[in-house]
C-alpha cells in the first residue's frame, strides 16, 4: 500500500500558472522590501542592463537625478493596482511586469 | 585562459541584479518561477488549496530575504523548490501539531476491515489516479500525514519532532490514516 501512496504524487493535477493577481501581489511585497532596504537601482542602469522598461519608466529614466530614478512610479501606477486585484486585468503597457502577469 | 563559471551563471547574474535592487530583475524571477512554485505547493495541499497562495508569497518572500546564500550551484527552481519544500512542510507540521480529538474519538473498528488485494482491476496508472483520488478525500491531518511520510520521506520520529508530537501519536496517526485510506479506497472504487 505504501507504494500505492506514493503513486498518487503523480496524479495530482494542479493548475499550470499562478494567477496573475498573485504574481502582482508578490512583486508589489518584494520591491516594498527592496525600498525598506535601500534605494532601488537607478531605472537608467536597469535598461543598460538589458532590462526592458515600460513607458512611465522610459520617462523617468531620462531625468537626471538617481534620487528621482530610484523611485518606483509603479507605487501610483493604475497597472500595479489592476494587476493586484483583477486576474488578467486589460493592461497593455509593453515593459511593464504587471501586464507581463496578465498574459499581454 | 578560460573562464570558470558556475553550472548557473544566468541564474546568478540574475541573483546578483535583484541584490543590487534591480525591481525589473525582481519582476522576472517572479515571471520565471512564480508558476512552478505554485504548482509544487498545490499539488502537495490539494484539494485544499486556500493556503496555496499565502505559502507562495511566503516562498518568494523567503527566497528574496536568502538570496545572498545562493551560490549558484543549482537552478534557482530548484533552489525556489527547496525553500518551497520547507515551507509546505512547515504548513504539514502545523495540521499535525493541531488539535486531533475529533480524529482520535473516531471508532476504530470501522476501519479494521479485511480488505481483499486493492490493486485488483485496476492498471498501474489507474492506480495513481485513484490512489490521489483517495488521498484528497481524506481527512486534512490524515493526508498531511500520509503525504509528509510517503512523498517527503520523513520518518515518523522526525514528524514527530517537528510538529510537537511524541512518536507513539505519530505512529498511531499514520497508521489510522493507512487504514482510512484502505477503506475509502475500496469504497470509492465501487463507485468509480
Amino acid at each position: 500500500m505504501d507504494d500505492i501512496i506514493r503513486s498518487a504524487e503523480r496524479s495530482i493535477d494542479a493548475p499550470e500558472k499562478a494567477s496573475s493577481r498573485l504574481k502582482s501581489r508578490i512583486l508589489s511585497e518584494l520591491i516594498l522590501m527592496e525600498q525598506a532596504e535601500g534605494p532601488l537601482r537607478i531605472l537608467s542602469q536597469s535598461r543598460a542592463a538589458g532590462e526592458q522598461l515600460c513607458i512611465f519608466e522610459h520617462a523617468v529614466a531620462l531625468l537626471p537625478s538617481d534620487d528621482l530614478q530610484s523611485r518606483n512610479p509603479c507605487a501610483v501606477c493604475h497597472a500595479r493596482l489592476l494587476g493586484e486585484h483583477v486576474e488578467n486585468a486589460p493592461i497593455y503597457w509593453p515593459g511593464c511586469p504587471y501586464s507581463r502577469y496578465c498574459g499581454h | 585562459m578560460t573562464t570558470l563559471t558556475k553550472p548557473h551563471q544566468i541564474d546568478l547574474e540574475l541573483a546578483a541584479a535583484i541584490l543590487a535592487r534591480d525591481r525589473k530583475a525582481t519582476a522576472r524571477l517572479v515571471e520565471l518561477h512564480a508558476d512552478a512554485v505554485q504548482r509544487y505547493i498545490w499539488r502537495r495541499l490539494a484539494p485544499r488549496t486556500d493556503p496555496v497562495d499565502d505559502l507562495v508569497q511566503e516562498v518568494f518572500v523567503a527566497a528574496w530575504k536568502a538570496l545572498r546564500t545562493y551560490s549558484g550551484d543549482a537552478s534557482l527552481q530548484t533552489w525556489l523548490l527547496g525553500i518551497a519544500r520547507n515551507k509546505v512542510e512547515d504548513h504539514y507540521r502545523r495540521t499535525l501539531a493541531a488539535p486531533l480529538e475529533s480524529i482520535e474519538s473516531e471508532d476504530d473498528a470501522t476501519w479494521s476491515v479485511d480488505l481483499p488485494d486493492m490493486t485488483t482491476g485496476l492498471e498501474q496508472e489507474q492506480q495513481a489516479e485513484h490512489a490521489a483520488r483517495v488521498l484528497t478525500s481524506l481527512p486534512e491531518a490524515y493526508a498531511a500525514a500520509l503525504r509528509w511520510r510517503y512523498w517527503d520521506g520523513r520518518t515518523a520520529r522526525e514528524m514527530a519532532a517537528a510538529s510537537g508530537r511524541t512518536e507513539k501519536a505519530v505512529e498511531r496517526l499514520l497508521a489510522r490514516a493507512r487504514e482510512q485510506f484502505k477503506a475509502r479506497w475500496l469504497e470509492m472504487k465501487g463507485g468509480r
